[in-house]
């Protein structure tokens, strides 16, 4: 690969880098309609070296990610500014000059690897293709050697068989791992990494991470980075631009940023990281400590030695092998794991919406039975669930009231002044804004949303919720404001939750004790102090050591 | 790098055992649709042999009836006994069910012509007028599908976008009349004295065609957009494939799984404008027989042709059926391999 030469003196910062910036973006505006999102950007990324976007949802930072990729429609969304690769002014091309850039100078690493690969072609078939792309691969024979090359080269051996599959067949890792290789065919100088990550679990996360660190330093790529995860660009950036309403608060080194923030975005930002923060809800728990004491009674959820098996035609998963855990009332327990853990089965299991094959579990005492209609209506009024994603869980045509009032009137509870009040209750107990109450979900921001489906659940006063990874679709800032809020209503109401995560940081601030699941079974279990401190299993380490957030990262906000 | 040099040998045969077990599953997969849709061919044949037996009158009994042929009681027993009208219904049906599976499907009330013969007759106008109408709507659909996507946005992409819906609103027998007048009037290019010749059918398969394709159209376009607001399609564009070739390699597949379930709910359009279309025409085929026969209350034709049409419909769908599984890998129920 043979890159152009470029001229040093015409970048103006162009000493902070090694060599010429590889991309250097100049007072960078996006406007979607008349609507403008991005307002005068400007970094630069040098070769081998890695600069994070960090920004919430709608910060812009993928809107630059696509701007510099020039995926945007120019008609929909006008791009003004200046955008330089390898010191060549590209935003005046014409769209048939630019196109030998995509691929080959500017990569792209796309945010949901389950995605970005063509459900309906094989692997090999794709791949393919994009070696087509590369300069002089003419032969078939040479373009099967680039991709058994790159596949090889990005941790996958197994060459013929990834190949031979199709997207459906593979995990979101491999994916990731063979979205990458087919980026690398053509040589790119610059990769620019959308929230790579962001859809992986964590173990994987450090393994994708460390692979595109590892080619950084091997090949020299530059990596443009855009993360809303802090603690990641704290742990992988060089630089870091932290962007907030498509306007860039702060920038610069990335220790001296997260030593030093000068912006106070930054430093709200920073201070809602899980991983850097483990204390950050300890005032609610010890008033609740103080409040509702733990007695000795027994535990309002009882899980012993709980087994699901799952089969098809021609095999059998074992989504649990007897698991037990036990959460005494009024405290919070965390089921982690990656997906396939049996985490969610755990879960479904206590909301009676599995068919258990052996082993028991109660919740206040009652044992809990699927085949028993009228108890698990009852249980139901005691156990409530709160889903995972609040952009799918609450239905768009129906008002917030109504939402929060549905199990009110299901269970026919008082009269209508009585569930009035009760749904007025719920929504005050998580913080929504009264203007809100009678709007529909479509108004509402993914915080807004969790804190109606939050509201929902306690509308019937239950005993024990169940968390299903409740801020996992929410930004950090939003998160720690979620969580904060069921921190508080578990000191109020003496709450017991079920935690089901795969973000220990998370995990660490929140929860009391924890179940670590593998393959169905209990790696290991404690109180999350202890296990935190001194991990006894080899998995348990490697979760851990997951968690991305930088020594003397740390800094008090 | 040694693992990855044995690994091979041991992958490739389990590689072919898992294409034959696919291959198996497909096998059994097309023998349950295809039994399934016989099954549907032989429930429509008796529910309409069924409705039919209860709709009063037939025109055996009014001519039986009517006081001016002066047929004697024991004449009016013979005839009923030879249409087998003397029978319970379900021994009728039972009979009619065991011909027709023979391939006999009876004698014209009106005509006391054999049903099949006047079928034979009719089925290859009305094949060749859907098989082409077919063919010209799907190419329609085609062109303008890919049309809304490879030129350019702007006046030619907005023009193509609203197209379909102007087909679509155009009733059948106006376009048929304006390509009569324009076609064949003006232009000379076909005759319309002779109503099976090649210009005349194209001319009125293009009549059935323009509206059938709009609803294809609609949807391929639909499907197309969707397709291109997928991750996929923008990572190949970002890893840099023409835009053309993203649309012809990564955008066409996905949209043919929606554009060939329409396909095969369209078909009633092209049998029902069939008849519509044949009477503009003056095409002598099954509509204008259909047409005849309910004027006449020609139980055993109405019931042929009905039962004909079910079963041309059925196979279209079992067709369409055993294609998703070609056209879409994970649909084919193979096993994970992760």
């Amino acid at each position: 690969m043979s890159s152009t030469s470029t001229s040093e003196t015409r970048t103006p910062d162009g000493g902070s880098a090694p060599n010429a910036p590889l991309l250097q973006v100049e007072n960078l505006h996006v406007a979607y309609g008349a609507t403008e999102v991005v307002h005068g950007v400007s970094f630069a990324v040098g070769a081998g070296r890695s600069l994070a976007l960090i920004g919430e949802s709608g910060s812009g930072k993928s809107t630059i990610a696509r701007a510099v990729l020039r995926l945007l429609g120019t008609k929909d969304a006008p791009v003004t500014g200046t955008i330089r690769v390898q010191g060549r002014d590209v935003s005046a091309l014409r769209e048939r000059e630019f196109l030998p850039l995509r691929g080959r100078v500017l990569g792209l690493v796309p945010q949901d690897p389950g995605a970005s690969l063509n459900p309906v072609r094989s692997i090999g078939a794709q791949a393919l293709e994009a070696a087509a792309l590369v300069p002089g691969a003419h032969r078939r024979e040479e373009r099967e050697a680039l991709v058994t090359r790159a596949l090889e080269r990005v941790g996958l051996p197994e060459t013929e068989r990834i190949l031979a599959a199709f997207p459906h067949q593979l995990s979101g890792g491999q994916l990731q791992r063979v979205l990458i290789a087919l980026a690398l065919l053509p040589g790119p100088r610059l990769l620019v990494a959308d929230e790579p990550t962001s859809a992986l679990d964590a173990t994987v996360q450090k393994q994708i991470l460390d692979l595109l660190d590892e080619l950084r330093a091997e090949l020299g790529i530059g990596i443009l980075l855009i993360t809303h995860d802090l603690s990641l660009a704290a742990a992988r950036a060089d630089e870091v631009v932290v962007l907030q309403d498509g306007r860039v608060q702060e920038a610069g080194p990335t220790a001296s940023v997260f030593a030093a923030p000068r912006s106070p975005y930054t430093r709200a930002l920073q201070a809602d990281v899980p991983g850097l923060h483990p204390d950050r809800f300890a005032p609610q728990r010890e008033e609740r400590d103080v409040r509702r004491p733990l007695t000795g009674a027994a535990s309002q959820v009882v899980a012993s030695q709980i087994t699901r098996t799952f089969r098809t035609r021609d095999r059998e998963v074992q989504a649990l092998k007897g698991v037990s855990f036990e959460i005494p009332r009024g405290r919070t327990h965390a089921l982690v794991g990656e997906s396939g853990s049996g985490k969610s089965t755990a879960a479904r299991a206590l909301l009676g919406l599995e068919q258990l094959d052996a082993g028991q579990l109660t919740v206040g005492g009652r044992a809990v039975d699927p085949s028993d209609r009228a108890g698990l209506r009852e249980l139901r009024r005691e156990l409530q669930l709160v889903h995972q994603n609040p952009f799918t869980s609450l239905d768009p045509r129906w008002s917030v009231e109504r939402i929060v009032a549905e199990g009110l009137n299901a269970y026919r509870v008082g009269d209508r002044r009585e569930r009035a009040e009760r749904t007025a209750w719920a929504l005050e107990a998580v913080q929504l804004p009264e203007e809100l109450h009678r709007r529909r979900p479509g108004v509402l921001s993914g915080g807004q949303r969790q804190r109606v489906a939050i509201a929902r659940a306690l509308a019937l006063r239950p005993e024990v919720l169940v968390l299903d990874e409740p801020t996992s679709a929410l930004d950090v800032t939003v998160q720690a404001g979620i969580l904060e809020v069921l921190a508080s209503l578990q000191a109020e109401l003496g709450l017991t939750y079920l935690f089901i995560s795969h973000d220990l940081g998370v995990v660490r601030q929140f929860a009391d004790t924890l179940t670590v699941l593998r393959g169905g079974e209990v790696v290991e279990s404690g109180t999350v102090a202890e296990v935190f401190a001194a991990p006894r299993e080899e998995y348990t380490r490697r979760l851990l050591a997951s968690i991305p957030a930088r020594e003397g990262a740390e800094v008090p906000a | 790098m040694s693992a990855a040099a044995l690994s091979p040998a041991p992958a490739a045969p389990t590689r072919r055992d898992a294409t034959a077990r696919t291959a198996r599953r497909y096998g059994t997969f097309a023998l349950r649709r295809t039994g399934q849709a016989l099954l549907v061919v032989l429930l429509a044949y008796v529910l309409v042999f069924l409705v039919l037996a209860a709709i009063p009158g037939d025109p055996i009994s009014a001519q039986l009836e009517n006081p001016q042929a002066g047929y004697t009681e024991e004449e009016k027993a013979q005839i009923r006994a030879f249409h087998g009208l003397d029978r319970p219904v379900l021994i009728q049906l039972l009979l009619a069910l065991s011909q027709a599976v023979t391939g006999q499907l009876g004698t014209s009330l009106a005509t006391s012509q054999p049903v099949t013969a006047m079928l034979a007759a009719a089925i290859p106008s009305t094949l060749a007028l859907a098989l082409t109408a077919l063919l010209l709507a799907l190419a329609i659909a085609a062109v303008l599908g890919l049309a809304s996507r490879l030129l350019p946005t702007g006046r030619a992409g907005a023009l193509i976008r609203s197209l379909p819906a102007v087909f679509l609103s155009t009733p059948n027998f106006l376009i048929g009349l304006v390509l009569i007048q324009v076609l064949a009037v003006q232009a000379g290019l076909f005759s319309i004295v002779e109503p099976e010749s090649i210009g005349a059918t194209l001319a009125a398969a293009l009549t059935l065609a323009i509206p059938v394709s709009a609803q294809i159209a609609q949807v391929f376009i639909t499907a197309l957009d969707e397709a291109a607001g997928q991750d996929f399609a923008e990572v190949a564009l970002a890893r840099g494939l023409p835009p053309a070739q993203v649309v012809l390699r990564h955008l066409l597949r996905p949209s043919l799984l929606p554009t060939v379930t329409i396909v095969g709910l369209v078909l009633g359009e092209v049998l029902g404008g069939s008849l519509i279309t044949e009477a503009i025409f003056g095409r002598a085929g099954v509509g204008t027989l259909v047409q005849k026969a309910v004027a006449a209350q020609d139980v055993p034709v109405l019931l042929a042709a009905v039962v004909l049409s079910a079963l041309v419909f059925v196979l279209v769908n079992l067709v369409i059926d055993l294609f998703y599984p070609l056209l879409d890998p994970r649909l084919r129920g193979t096993e994970e391999t992760r």
